[in-house]
């Protein structure tokens, strides 16, 4: 990003200030006044001043984006007179960074009065994000050293952009099968040259030779004077090539199918394996409903131009151009005739066809509404029933499908509107070639009847693939922009990779170390602030906290299911950024609160991701989970089918499985993320139990709300704020006078109490 | 025995706090027309209530996008940003109070709205736009994979570039039809 260096004119005001520009250690564009208007100006920070440059941006300026097209802006060409504030460093205080819907303030107080210090829209938020903690931590005494800063990239696009490229990546997929894309070329060239034979053969041949008794060319065929044995070969001649056509149609359909079916599984199996491989984030952000059906809707499009659009390209293009070659050798007086009202029909799809196109993007629009209106009431139709709303919904109900009738209506109505118009055209063009053709026949002598049969088989056929031509481009473009999409995902860049050589984690101690660990899901809005604490091998330690305090974050850390932003994770002194992530996943498991149940037996289920386990340690392991007793009462035991569409477990029930399954895996880390949460008490009990023989050797980590979990703890801390407010034995926190650990126990203690007391 | 009762008293003492705090919590203030609203030297929003002074307050809308001027929660800078109250009703404060609100509002949900589209393409997972906004002209990217284009109503729209810098579409019924048209992909 361009707009991001100090400009000269920058340079030059700073110099006035006797600021020069080795003295900047930090700086940061900002574009945003007090009262809500784009600015131009930078906020710069040096070893003992913080400078704001701001500047007025003419009304006509072009306000560029993120990854909106930037023109090269070099630093000499700022022309703006900027207004420059100082704050110095010594009496500046407090700062903190707001972040609102649209905007971010950074404030602070300055000689003790409180100060705005500048706006900034999310644009800058990231450099923004690093100024301000580099400048809290100066103000905090700390040294200010200048940086090397890096500065965030518009997103890469680059290449693969480029519509040709696409185009010949998908085609690849279908190139792959060549012995079949060779096939169907012989049955598209057969096809295309019948095409052109056909009405020769009834035109030409029939009327003008056969009927007409053309001795010279009966001759040339030894047939000479049997005319009833020439009309019979001809009659055999067109039945055969008809056959010959419908053959090759017959293999053409088969071939077809068996190709798009193959290369569109490629696709989706590529897709597929690229979003297995993506982070989190990326099924956060995407909503996984819309992602599948995006996936399966996007092959298709791409299917249908690869297979039903591109070899048409191709058989239309060549019967047009010989459809024309033909008919101009055989009279180009009565072919410029014939031709003379095509560029009508072709104007009139051009004209009339987006209309359609526009129609039914709005039906299917107006389908998917309907649609995911019904979906969303069978869903929560138990909701809806227990609110006594189904009156409501029905109502609720109406608008889309009234909308869809609507679109339908349109649609049919324009579409009547232009076959009627087209035929007509196309008949009445049928009719002038008729017509002047039985002139040129009778008057002129200059053609015979079959030439003119001829002439109109071959403005007929020339209608499809006139046609086909006024969409096929739309249908191009559709298919890109969907393999575009597909491509996408392929290329997008799993944010957890693996390190090039990943480190193998053999035989774990499972010593966990955090060091100055910074983590937040959004830019700007940490959920961890510079958190620091070593696990020991063995050790069991307890996570205290409100909900929200960014307990499940940190856990969800350690698993590396995000990367941190700032600081590392080290396990047995190893970067887990570094660890092959096989070996991370198989040593680290995880209990956690929303447990998932797949499609499949009992069994399946307790041994995922363990494959290997006999029978009987997945009896084992359930025995341990307590998870045997309510196993073996189902009607088919471990084979009973659970998960979506089997039997319904309760909560309780799931959890124990997924103890069960960690129970298996064996891991050398575990982590229990609120693992009893939704059992009743006497359950609890018995879990405790199995986790109490779980946790040994290992090391634990556990979250829990009911402190009485956490009673077998080597260590508890207390997170709050995205900071390790509260350390120690259990002992030790009970004894802080006013901590939160304490506080919380008392409370749980006397709702307890309360409990026993009913 | 007695060191057992004290230890009670005092985890007594705790429990009331906490009822305390999750009775102030669950309390709804309505701030009304008498609570004095003013600006600070340095450009905040003070607020004198009930004979409390808050030096810094943050006003936040509850329905920014149905209702923007109705039901503003009020809350206090630092100490947890804990809500002081509500303001049922923006029109119906004094207006110098009405104004310096306003002007705050104004700032923090800074959404420049589109006048007019001079063009969107669509390429490669992002759609590109160009368009003329109540700040001056923009250039900006959306990802077409996320749910940038929130629909408000039939009419209206909120975009959500990249950034999540937020531009608004208020009317789209008062569009051209061409400019309708770039945006059909979105409606």
């Amino acid at each position: 990003m361009k707009d991001s260096r100090l400009t000269r004119k920058v340079l030059d005001r700073l110099r006035e200030h006797e600021i020069s520009e080795k003295d900047v250690l930090i700086h940061s564009p900002v574009d945003l006044s007090l009262d809500g208007n784009y600015i131009k100006g930078f906020i710069v920070v040096t070893e003992d001043k913080v400078i704001i440059l701001e500047a007025d941006l003419p009304r006509d300026t072009v306000h560029l984006f993120r990854n909106a097209e930037n023109p090269e802006m070099t630093p000499e060409e700022d022309l703006c007179e900027y207004d420059v504030r100082i704050y110095d460093e010594d009496k500046l205080a407090h700062i903190r960074l707001d972040v609102y819907v649209g905007s971010n303030v950074l404030t602070g107080s300055y000689e003790g009065e409180d100060v705005i210090i500048a706006c900034f829209t999310n644009r800058y938020q990231e450099q923004m994000n690093v100024l301000y903690r580099k400048l809290k931590g100066a103000l905090h005494g700390n040294e200010l050293e200048a940086e090397e800063q890096s500065e965030p990239e518009d997103i890469e696009i680059g290449e693969k952009k480029n519509k040709r490229t696409i185009f010949g990546r998908t085609l690849k997929y279908f190139l792959k099968y060549k012995i079949l894309v060779f096939l169907l070329v012989i049955t598209y060239t057969v096809n295309g040259v019948i095409n052109i034979a056909w009405p020769y053969l009834i035109g030409k041949v029939l009327f003008d030779h056969v009927l007409e008794k053309d001795k010279a060319f009966l001759d040339s065929f030894g047939l000479g004077e049997n005319i009833l044995i020439a009309l019979l070969v001809v009659a055999v001649v067109m039945i055969v090539v008809r056959f010959t056509q419908a053959l090759s149609n017959y293999l053409q359909i088969f071939f077809m199918a068996r190709l798009s079916s193959t290369a569109i599984r490629d696709i989706k199996n590529d897709v597929f394996d690229a979003m297995s491989k993506l982070s989190l984030n990326f099924f956060v952000n995407k909503q996984t409903g819309g992602l599948m059906t995006r996936v399966l809707s996007d092959s298709d499009r791409v299917r249908n131009f690869f297979i039903d659009g591109l070899p048409m390209i191709f058989v239309h293009g060549i019967t047009i151009v010989s459809t024309f070659i033909v008919m101009f050798n055989l009279n180009w007086k009565m072919a410029l005739i014939s031709c003379i009202l095509l560029p009508l029909l072709v104007f009139m799809t051009v004209k009339l066809r987006p209309g359609l196109w526009i129609l039914s993007g709005k039906r299917h629009r107006a389908e998917k509404a309907v649609s995911s209106k019904a979906n969303d009431n069978l869903t929560g139709a138990r909701v809806v029933k227990a609110f006594g709303q189904q009156d409501e919904e029905l109502k609720g109900f109406e608008g889309p499908t009234a909308n869809l009738k609507n679109a339908e209506i349109d649609i049919a109505k324009l579409r009547n509107r232009f076959e009627i118009l087209y035929k007509m055209v196309q008949e009445v063009s049928g009719i002038w070639i008729w017509i002047v053709g039985v002139f040129f026949v009778l008057q002129t002598h200059e053609i015979e009847l079959g030439v003119l049969i001829t002439f109109v088989g071959y403005v007929m056929q020339l209608n499809g693939p006139m046609n086909f031509f006024s969409w096929i481009f739309r249908m191009w473009a559709d298919s890109i922009n969907s393999a575009e999409r597909l491509f996408e995902i392929m290329d997008a860049i799993p944010e957890i990779q693996e390190a090039k050589d990943p480190v193998r984690l053999e035989k774990p101690k499972g010593v966990i170390e955090l060091t100055d660990v910074t983590f937040g899901y959004r830019v700007g809005r940490p959920v961890l602030k510079e958190l620091n604490i070593k696990i020991n091998e063995g050790e069991m330690l307890g996570i205290v906290g409100r909900s929200g305090a960014g307990k499940s974050t940190l856990v969800n850390l350690i698993s590396r299911l995000y990367d941190v932003n700032e600081g590392s994770i080290k396990i047995d002194g190893t970067d887990i950024r570094d660890l092959s992530l096989t070996d991370l996943r198989r040593n680290v498991a995880m209990v956690s609160q929303d447990t998932y149940i797949f499609m499949g037996s009992v069994a399946k289920n307790i041994a995922y991701g363990n494959e290997n386990a006999s029978r009987a340690d997945i009896i084992r392991a359930a025995k341990l989970a307590s998870a045997h007793e309510f196993i073996s009462n189902l009607p088919d035991g471990y084979d009973t089918i659970i998960g979506a569409s089997g039997k319904d477990l309760s909560g309780g029930e799931k959890q124990r499985i997924s103890i069960a399954r960690a129970i298996l895996a064996d891991p050398k880390i575990l982590i229990l993320d609120e693992a009893t949460a939704s059992v009743d008490t006497q359950t609890e009990k018995a879990i405790q139990y199995s986790l109490n023989y779980l946790v040994k050797g290992r090391t634990t980590l556990s979250i829990a709300h009911r402190l009485s979990t956490l009673r077998n703890a080597d260590r508890l801390i207390v997170i709050d704020g995205g900071r390790i407010v509260e350390e120690g034995t259990e002992e030790e926190l009970r004894r802080i006078d006013g901590g939160i650990y304490k506080t919380l126990l008392d409370l749980q203690n006397k709702s307890l109490s309360l409990q026993t007391e009913f | 025995m007695r060191k057992e009762e004290r230890g009670k008293n005092m985890s007594d003492n705790t429990i009331n706090i906490y009822e305390k705090k999750a009775a102030e919590m669950t309390a709804t203030n309505i701030i009304d027309p008498e609570d004095v609203f003013s600006k600070t030297p340095g450009g905040f929003l003070s607020l004198d209530r009930g004979g409390e002074h808050y030096e810094r307050v943050r006003v936040i809308r509850l329905f920014p996008f149905s209702d923007a001027d109705r039901f503003l929660s009020v809350r206090d800078h630092g100490n947890g940003d804990k809500e002081i109250g509500i303001i049922e009703d923006l029109n119906a404060m004094p207006e110098k109070s009405k104004k310096l609100i306003k002007e705050q509002l104004k700032l923090s949900y800074f959404t420049p709205v589109i006048e007019k589209i001079y063009g969107i393409k669509d390429e490669y997972g992002y759609a590109y736009f160009h368009v003329l906004t109540d700040k001056g002209e923009c250039k900006f990217a959306i990802s077409m994979g996320s749910n940038a284009v929130t629909k408000l109503s039939d009419t209206r729209l909120i975009i959500n570039d990249v950034d999540e810098n937020r531009f608004e579409i208020r009317d789209v019924d008062k569009l051209t039809k061409k400019e309708r048209r770039m945006l059909d992909l979105f409606l």
